[in-house]
Formats: structure tokens, sequence, C-alpha cells
């Protein structure tokens, strides 16, 4: 009774720092700050527009990508490198989709998408190859693998993936037959969002509903005891989740490739695999919490365009705002419940 | 055709404007007019340029303006399709990057005219605008070359984008008509916004003997005014904006774009419901293009030099004198 009552009181409290940190930041940088966090709160719910073609959209890839860090982090690996699986996802799904765009979408869109989690799983496997095979941490050579994959992308829109004229730096645009349908007419929200959704579910459904899932949440919690006690063998599950994990990122850029941007840029991800990190860890590794948290960003980073738009907040700033709006959950979180942990 | 594209527009603009929901947001006035950026409006540079031409639009037209900085492809066309949806009357994406998202959501928006600065891609309601950064670039490369007293002249740009690579080759070619013996050096940082990655790249090109560096690289750039500061005998060649301001004591002049020039001229057309689209081709004949001395360093020039820079520029803007390095784009990608 009296802990929970402090706990209340922590959550208050902790609620009003947050507003009044983002006031202050606002009022510090002379911005009227009634008018920008009604800009935040319209430009992520105030309107069916915001809704589907922005907050929705932008949650998710990050879905997809916070899934596949969540999935890893569950069995103690730490893929760092969702960034550089997510490029080489859309990527591939680029190139394939240049080459079936003539097939009809039942045909051409599955192949697709496809290839783009193939592509990676491949460039996960990478990694889970140098960790079994020499011990190498993931943490670096994930992170490592994602320079190489976003200089490839560099390399290839101004190499063996350019436009014919060879004047600009991207793909030609995918055929309609290789594009994600939108969901709702007039809105870009498109069928990887429902994708993704159906994804966090099988994932939660694997996790706590299977025997394979157990395992993998045994090796997260200790690889030597789910070997010696379990008789798991934790390395092969470990690469295999890597692995997994590698394919739900790939996924999530073949994704973005043919449901929003339809041809490959270099500056296709704004480092979604970074922000699936935090995506997954404030759900606690929760498939189902990630789609709440994916949400919750996508609706920061739609409101925060809004706030640039209609408030005149510089976008450095409305990245504090948010950053402020995410420590004030993950704070939240935190008081409301101490005693469990990740 | 084109009567009937630009009576629509007319029809379009002089619709009244719905103003019922909104009323901080810019839509609500009249004449409405938004920019898209890829980088932030400090660089001094190409984008601080840009929105030096949406205050010119907001302060000469009686315009409400709006400006966004966006990063990827996914944002530009969010973005535009949110302006769309509010009633803009014109949109700038600023950069060829935004061609493809402006002509995705064109259609739907046809109350809105959305530009995009660089590209070809046009239709009903979007147009381009090309800039001849070959021309000033050109004499830019006449100056460096004369200024130069080891022969090395450096070129650092951001990321290789096409503008920036028909510049440099455009002010290799100003260097070699010069010093056909001189070498050109150069670099691409990879990104548009680390000045110390600018400064480092500056100061390895020196280390080679380069003494005089033309730079756009934005607000990545503002490290190669810097590196230049710090070390005796070495010019830096700003560009898109004037830059003769940022270190004048070091920079010989500026590839200069008069953005709020070329922005307030086609936003008159698109107030008065006269605009049609097309390809808005912007040189030194439209002066929109110009190559801008800095009058504090006008000693380190060779006089010679600078006869023939000023007779080459009156040829220029009287489009006697042409230039094109390499082919300009045409068609769409």
């Amino acid at each position: 009774m009296q802990a929970s009552r402090i706990r209340w009181i922590i959550s208050a409290v902790t609620v009003l720092v947050i507003v009044a940190a983002v006031f202050a930041v606002l009022l510090a940088g002379g911005y009227d700050s009634s008018r920008a966090l009604a800009a935040l709160w319209d430009g992520a719910f105030g309107s069916p527009y915001a809704v589907l073609s922005a907050t929705l959209v932008r949650a998710t890839p990050l879905l997809f990508v916070g899934l596949a860090v969540g999935l890893a982090f569950r069995a103690g690996v730490l893929n760092i490198g969702a960034e550089g699986q997510l490029l080489a996802g859309a990527t591939v799904a680029v190139t394939v989709g240049l080459m079936v765009g003539g097939l009809p979408r039942p045909l051409a869109l599955p192949l697709v998408l496809i290839a783009g989690a193939m592509a990676g799983a491949a460039w996960a496997s990478v990694a889970a190859w140098l960790k079994w095979k020499f011990g190498v941490l993931e943490v670096i050579s994930t992170l490592m693998l994602n320079f190489v994959a976003s200089y490839t992308v560099s390399w290839a829109v101004r190499g063996p993936l350019q436009e014919p004229t060879r004047v600009y730096p991207q793909t030609v645009e995918l055929a309609e037959s290789v594009r994600l349908p939108a969901l709702v007419d007039g809105h870009r929200l498109h069928l990887g969002f429902l994708l993704a959704l159906a994804l966090a579910i099988a994932l939660w459904w694997f996790l706590t509903r299977t025997a394979a899932g157990f395992r993998v949440r045994a090796v997260g919690a200790s690889a030597s005891a789910a070997r010696s006690a379990g008789g798991i063998d934790a390395s092969r599950t470990a690469a295999l989740v890597f692995i997994a994990s590698g394919a739900l990122a790939g996924l999530g850029g073949a994704s973005e490739a043919t449901g929003v941007t339809f041809a490959l840029y270099e500056g296709i991800s704004p480092g979604y695999g970074y922000s699936a990190i935090a995506v997954a860890l404030l759900a606690r590794l929760h498939p189902l919490a990630i789609i709440g948290t994916a949400l919750l960003f996508g609706a920061l980073e739609a409101g925060a365009a809004a706030m640039q738009r209609d408030a005149n907040v510089p976008s450095v700033l409305a990245t504090v705002v948010e950053a402020l709006v995410v420590l004030g959950v993950l704070a939240l979180d935190r008081a409301r419940a101490p005693r469990r942990s990740v | 055709m084109v009567i009937n594209i630009a009576v629509g527009i007319t029809m379009a603009c002089s619709a009244p404007q719905k103003s019922a929901d909104k009323p901080a947001t810019g839509a609500d006035s009249a004449f409405s007019v938004a920019l898209l950026t890829p980088g932030p409006i400090s660089d001094q540079s190409w984008n601080g340029g840009a929105y030096d031409g949406l205050l010119r639009i907001r302060d000469s037209l009686g315009a409400s303006v709006s400006h966004i900085q966006t990063k990827t492809p996914a944002e530009f066309e969010e973005n535009f399709r949110q302006y769309g949806a509010k009633g803009y009357s014109l949109v700038f994406g600023h950069g060829f990057e935004f061609q493809d998202a402006a002509a995705r959501v064109g259609p739907a928006f046809p109350q809105t005219v959305f530009i995009t600065t660089g590209g070809t891609r046009t239709s009903a309601n979007v147009a381009a605008m090309s800039f001849a950064f070959e021309q000033p670039s050109y004499l830019a490369g006449l100056v460096a070359a004369s200024v130069s007293k080891t022969g090395i002249v450096g070129c650092i740009g951001g990321t290789e984008l096409p503008p920036v690579k028909s510049g440099f080759a455009a002010f290799a070619a100003g260097v070699h008509a010069v010093n056909p013996k001189a070498r050109v050096v150069t670099a691409y940082l990879g990104n548009w916004d680390d000045a110390g990655a600018g400064k480092e790249q500056a100061l390895a090109q020196m280390a080679r003997g380069v003494d005089v560096i033309y730079q756009n690289a934005d607000a990545a750039g503002l490290g190669i005014f810097q590196a230049a500061k710090e070390t005796a005998g070495v010019y830096v060649i700003g560009s898109n904006s004037n830059q003769n301001g940022v270190a004048p004591s070091v920079t010989l002049g500026s590839v200069m774009i008069d953005l709020p020039h070329a922005f307030i001229a086609v936003a008159r057309e698109v107030k008065a419901g006269t605009f049609v689209p097309r390809v808005i081709t912007l040189d030194m004949k439209s002066e929109v293009m110009q190559w801008v001395v800095n009058p504090a360093l006008l000693p380190v020039i060779p006089a010679r030099t600078l006869h023939m820079v000023d007779s080459l520029s009156r040829a220029m803007r009287d489009g006697t004198f042409s230039l094109s390095f390499p082919p300009r784009p045409t068609g769409n990608p």
C-alpha cells in the first residue's frame, strides 16, 4: 500500500518534470510551447491523415526492426546490426523487384519480400558466422557491417543499380506489381504494416507457446544453464535466432522499399536500426509491447515533423522534445514497476 | 495543351482557400508557401539560401510560410502530402532528390504547385529548376588557377551529387584553361553536415600542396573555411550562397545561386496564376547564377585574370558564351 503510493507520487513527479522540461526547452528557444505541443499532437493523431499517412507509416519499419532486435536480445544476441540488415533487405528487394516487375503481383511481390528477408538473414549470418567461428563479439561485427551496408548502398546506386540516364544516385522506380498495395485509398499506409503486426503476434506466440521459443528464452536467460541443465545447444539456438533476427530486419527494408520509397536511394533509412534498439528495450523485448513502442516512436516522429511545419520549431529542437518524451515514458515505466527488469 | 494547363492552375490558385480548420498554420492566408530542405538552414549555403528565399517571399508577397528539414525519401513524400492536404499554394523541395516524391504527390493535390530545385520531372503542377552551376564554376576555376602558387587546387564536396559533379568538372576546365599543367584534387566527405570531417579533408588536401579549395559541402563546408583560416596562404571558394562573409580573409569569391531571386520570381508567377509547369533553366543570363568576387581579396587576384573573368561573365550574361560540363541531365530517371 505504502509502496504503491510512493510509486504514484514518483510517476506524477516524473510527468511534471518532463512536461516542465519540454516547456523550458521550447521557451528558452523563444517558441510558443503550447502551439508546438498542439502541433506535436495534431501531427501524430490530429486527423485521419496524420494517423494513416504519417504515424502508422513511420511506425511500420520501426516495428519490423524492433521485433528483429527484440528477438535477438531475448536470446542474448546483441544484434546492433539491424540497420545494415534492413539496408541489405531493401537493396536486394529492389534488385529483385526490378527483375520480376513484369510478373503478376501475387507472384512477384512475395518473391521480392522473401528476397529481402533472405538478404537480411544473409547479412546477419556473416556476423553469426564470425561469432561462432572466431568468437568475434557481435556488437562489434554487426556495428561494422552497418557501415559496410550503408556504403554498399551508396556505391550500388552510383554503379550497377543506377538509373539508366546515370545522372541521379538512385534506381528507377519499381513497377506497380512489386509495390505493396495501400490499405486505405488516398493514404500512404501499406500492407507492410499488417504484415509487421502479424509477425509481432506470431513472434509472441512462438516465444511464449512453443518449445523452441522456450529454448530461445532459456538461452537468453543463461546460456550456460540452458546448456548444462536443459541440454540445449545454446550456440546453435543463438545462431538461428541471429539469422531470424536478420530476416525480420531485412523484411523491414523490403517493406520500406516496396511500400514507401518505391526505389533505392542512399538515405533510405534515417537510422531505423538504431532507433529499433530503443523501441525493443522500452517494450522490455515483449513482441506485443513492441507494437506499442513502435507506434509511440512513429507518432513522435510524425509529431516532431508537424512541430517544424506548423510551429516553426527547428529540427534539432523538435528532436530534443521527442527524446524528452521518450525519457519520460521510460522513467514512468520504471517508476511504476521497479521490481521487474529486462 | 499548355494553355489548358495554365488555365487550370489559374483557376486553382484563384479559388478561395479553406481557412476553417487550422488558424496556427500557413494555410489560412490566401497565398502560402512551404519549403523542404535536405539539411539545416544554418549552413550559410544551399539550405540557408533557400530559407532566405522563403523569407523573401513572405516579406515581398505577403505569403505565410513554413519550413521543414527532411532526411529520407519517405519524409519527402510525407511532408509534400501534408502541405498539399493543408492547401498550400506552392511547395519547394530543395534538391533534385525531391523529384520522384513531387511527381508522385502532384496528381493528388492539383491546387498546389510543387517545385524541385534540380531534376527534370514536370507534370500539370510539378516543375523543376535547373541551375547552370557550370558557368560560375568555370570562372572560379580561372581565378583559382591564377592565384594558386603550387599549381595544385582542390575540390571538396558533400556527396557525389549531379550538380556538385558538374560544377567540379567545369571548375577543373577553368583551372586547366589558365594552367594546363595544374592538378585538381577532388574529394567527397560522404555527408553534408560534419564540419569536423570538412576541416580534416581540407587539412589533408593542404598537406598535399593544395592552396585553393573550391568547396561545395554546405554545413560541412564551414569546417573547410575554418581550416583555411588557420593555415597561411590557403584560399577557399564558396558555393551556393554568397559565402564571402563567412571567412572574408580567405574567401576569394563565391559561386552563388541567387536563390531568393529564383524563388521569388517563380512565386510571383504562381501567385498571379500565370505559372506554367516547365524546367526553369537558371543561369548567368538570368542573373540567378553569379560569380561574386570578394572585394577584400581583389589584390590577390592578377589583373589579367580579373579582366578575363569580367569579359567572360559579360559574355555569359549576354548568352554569347556557353558551357556544358558534363551533359546536362535529360529525361526522367
